[in-house]
């Protein structure tokens, strides 16, 4: 009768039992210790002979029950009202000061009670693979086996479960450094977190969807800019992230291929000169060419010296009353700046790597292209483009999705310089040349207006997403019919 | 008739000749103007660091006197705004610990993802495809409120828990690359009695040099190159707890441009030579971890 419970569970489909299944009929038809196992992890290593790993266990849980009990559950209770008490001084009859009272920080609350609950998550699983893992070492006792002892254990985690050891750190890291964090933010998002509700000096609480509606230009009367210029900079985003990573990818193919033209000489020279400028950092680079292009700077006074400022006041660019071309400082001169600059910037990466994946284009097949009789652009668009494109498909959309992120080239490039002159854009922080992460940024820095950061920040998410499933869809498909 | 037709043929030949001596030209025209414009903005950047004028030159591209004290002020007399020595150990302090930790993160979970198997492995490198999708900005400043709740901004324990931290997420290079290794030797190795941690550390690292080259190289430099973390985290507005780029930037505010522009550049020519050289040394494994990861598709 015991051998027949001691089985593996056994599922109607004939696949391996999943984690689930595995917990609850290890919990059903384990033996005492397995099932107290589930509460205090150490007992049952303890009753199947692995006395280290159970010591090892319940310092685990230990340490995840301490966070609980001091902070975890205190603050999961206020996590509904994110807090009651407001901050005040209040007299002390005992010391004969005004001291601060008990307050409730609402930020606080916020961050234990995320944290809280991710550690109730993992010991949950933590404790339901306890229970498998002790049902599984009271099989092989009951088969008459004998249990691992510890050096075995760390033996098994430098071989069958070396992921195990490689990825347990990294992974916490990106856990507490991305995931919380971001968790929190989706949570800021739906609280009204700004100037005004600022802890520990005061509240903040939630609010529901209202912050998406003021986004989307329903509500009160500031949401009324906040869809405006909400609409305005998502434009411009979509925009640049075409060009940037457009004009990128074909001013990097042709600059290779015309420096790979067996027709150039020295070509590691050519290819030499264009790197150099990748060796410089972007910040140093970018202010740099910011000042360059400044109202008064060196390229505006050799613009006017060479007759072009004249020029552009002939032909109506340029407003009779501006003495110089404002390169950086006005909407529309502006985003055209920001995408040639840009062009300088990405085009030596993209160079360099076109010009290892044209490399590997077999030999023959442009030989045989060439006997053929096919003239040189109709080996570019035919065989060139289409192998560039299968290998760097994927990358293309990641370049898409890195530049609706690129905060570097727009915020080294206007900050401090660009000043929109738009009202309704300058009361929400936004100007013309913002990408939406830059905005959100700008956002946190000068109004704190930390809610709304927070649903620009899942709107950019949410457009990554969709754009990049429905490319990767896209491109798979194409490769299934190719292949 | 034979000669006529010689002749002919010599004539054009030569006008062929000289065709494509005029199409080699204006090639090697274009590329040149080409070439130029990409470096004006390196040139002007060199020549101004040798400026004897402090601030920017608004009338001529290159100044009009030139003197070595840029240098020799950035590195040998600090002031209150300048203090490069500082920034530079500063810079290096994290960007060592930065370049220990990414690293290995970084290789833990590119050889996991692609040489271990095991029931998680698709979940967790979806997931982590995800995560990158959120913007990278809003992630910081999420980190900047629990640091500032932990009392971890303006310190580098922090700076460098940031830039590490998370690095794991970059695995996708250095997964490509180890998924050229080819599966046979770790089966050979396997079978002559290895661990999977001696397979790891003794067969497939040693054959992965340009990607650990890479990767070492790249961490190191982030550092060097990041403006947006360094500057929020390292918020106190004392000049000696700034990294480069932080102190770099502060020149270029309105009120220290003027005097301070020809020791941004010389400072500017300072990092980029490290830099430089680190960027010659992985320009090579650059193109080979880009495409043999992209291969993949």
């Amino acid at each position: 009768m015991a051998e027949m419970v001691l089985q593996q569970p056994l599922r109607a489909d004939g696949k391996e039992p999943n984690f689930l299944q595995k917990f609850g009929y290890g919990f059903v038809h384990g033996d005492i210790f397995t099932k107290l196992s589930f509460l205090i992890w150490g007992l049952g290593y303890i009753g199947h002979g692995q006395l280290i790993k159970a010591i090892l266990v319940t310092l685990v849980q230990g340490l995840g029950l301490y966070y609980l009990g001091v902070a975890g559950i205190p603050n999961l209770m206020k996590f509904g009202t994110l807090g009651t008490v407001q901050m005040e001084m209040v007299f002390n009859p005992v010391t004969f000061k005004n001291e601060v009272n008990d307050y409730d920080n609402s930020f606080a609350i916020l961050l234990l009670s995320i944290i809280a609950m991710v550690v109730i998550v993992a010991m949950l699983a933590a404790a339901m693979a306890v229970v498998a893992s002790n049902y599984h070492l009271q099989m092989i006792r009951k088969a008459g086996g004998k249990t691992n002892s510890f050096a075995q254990d760390v033996r098994v985690y430098l071989n069958e479960k070396f992921y195990i050891t490689l990825l347990t750190l990294p992974v916490l890291g990106v856990v507490v450094f991305t995931i919380v964090p971001l968790f929190i933010l989706i949570a800021v998002a739906f609280t009204n977190y700004d100037q005004q509700h600022m802890p520990p000096n005061s509240l903040f609480t939630w609010v529901g969807l209202a912050n998406f509606f003021t986004l989307f230009g329903g509500g009160q009367s500031l949401s009324l800019t906040f869809g405006y210029a909400f609409g305005k900079v998502l434009v411009w985003t979509l925009v640049w992230a075409f060009f940037a990573t457009f004009t990128n990818f074909f001013g990097g193919v042709f600059l290779a291929m015309f420096i790979n033209d067996k027709k150039t000489k020295f070509p590691k020279l050519w290819r030499t000169l264009f790197v150099i400028t990748i060796a410089v950092p972007q910040f140093v680079t970018l202010l740099l060419v910011r000042n360059f292009f400044g109202d008064n700077g060196i390229f505006n006074t050799m613009m006017s010296q060479i007759g072009v400022t004249d020029l552009l006041h002939n032909i109506g660019l340029l407003s009779p009353n501006m003495d110089y071309i404002p390169f950086l400082t006005s909407n529309g001169w502006a985003q055209v700046m920001i995408i040639l600059i840009n062009i300088w910037v990405g085009v030596p990466y993209q160079m360099l790597i076109a010009t290892g994946v044209l490399m590997n284009i077999p030999g023959d097949m442009l030989e045989a292209a060439r006997i053929d009789g096919a003239n040189p652009v109709q080996m570019f668009f035919r065989i060139k483009l289409p192998y560039l494109l299968s290998v760097q498909g994927p990358s293309l959309v990641t370049d898409f999705v890195k530049n609706i992120n690129n905060f570097n080239v727009i915020y080294l490039l206007t900050q401090d310089v660009y000043v929109t002159a738009d009202q309704a854009m300058a009361s929400s922080s936004a100007k013309e040349v913002d990408l939406l992460v830059t905005w959100l940024f700008r956002l946190t820095q000068e109004q704190y207006n930390y809610k709304m950061a927070a649903v620009i920040g899942i709107m950019v998410f949410i457009i990554c997403a969709v754009f990049t499933v429905v490319c990767f869809r896209f491109i798979n498909k194409k490769e299934a019919t190719f292949s | 008739m034979t000669q006529t037709m010689s002749i002919d043929i010599k004539k054009e030949l030569r006008k062929g000749k000289i065709n494509r001596g005029i199409r080699s030209t204006i090639r090697h025209l274009i590329l040149l103007v080409l070439a130029a414009v990409w470096l004006v903005p390196i040139v002007w950047l060199v020549a101004t660091s040798f400026s004897g004028y402090r601030g920017i030159n608004f009338t001529t591209f290159f100044p009009e006197s030139y003197t070595l004290d840029n240098y020799t002020n950035v590195l040998f007399h600090p002031d209150s705004v300048a203090q490069f020595p500082q920034w530079f150990v500063n810079t290096l302090v994290v960007a060592i610990f930065n370049c220990i930790i990414s690293t290995c993160f970084v290789l833990m979970v590119a050889y996991a993802f692609s040489c271990c198997r095991f029931k998680s492995r698709r979940l967790l490198q979806n997931l982590s495809v995800t995560v990158n999708l959120f913007p990278g900005v809003l992630a910081m400043i999420a980190v900047y409120f629990v640091l500032r709740y932990l009392d971890l901004t303006n310190s580098y324990a922090g700076l460098i828990m940031v830039y590490a931290g998370s690095s794991g997420l970059g695995y996708l290079i250095c997964k490509g690359f180890f998924d050229t290794v080819p599966a046979s030797l770790r089966e050979a190795a396997k079978l002559d009695g290895a661990s999977e941690a001696r397979i790891f550390l003794q067969v497939v690292i040693p054959m992965s040099r340009p990607i650990l080259v890479y990767t070492i190289i790249n961490s190191f430099m982030m550092p060097w190159t990041d403006f947006v973390m360094a500057k929020m985290i390292l918020n106190s507005g004392v000049s000696s707890d700034w990294t480069v780029a932080i102190g770099l930037y502060n020149m270029l505010s309105r009120t220290l441009v003027n005097n301070y522009f020809a020791l941004f550049c010389a400072g500017g020519v300072l990092v980029s030579i490290p830099i430089s050289v680190l960027f010659v040394i992985m320009q090579k494994f650059y193109v080979e971890g880009i495409t043999s990861g992209a291969d993949k598709g």
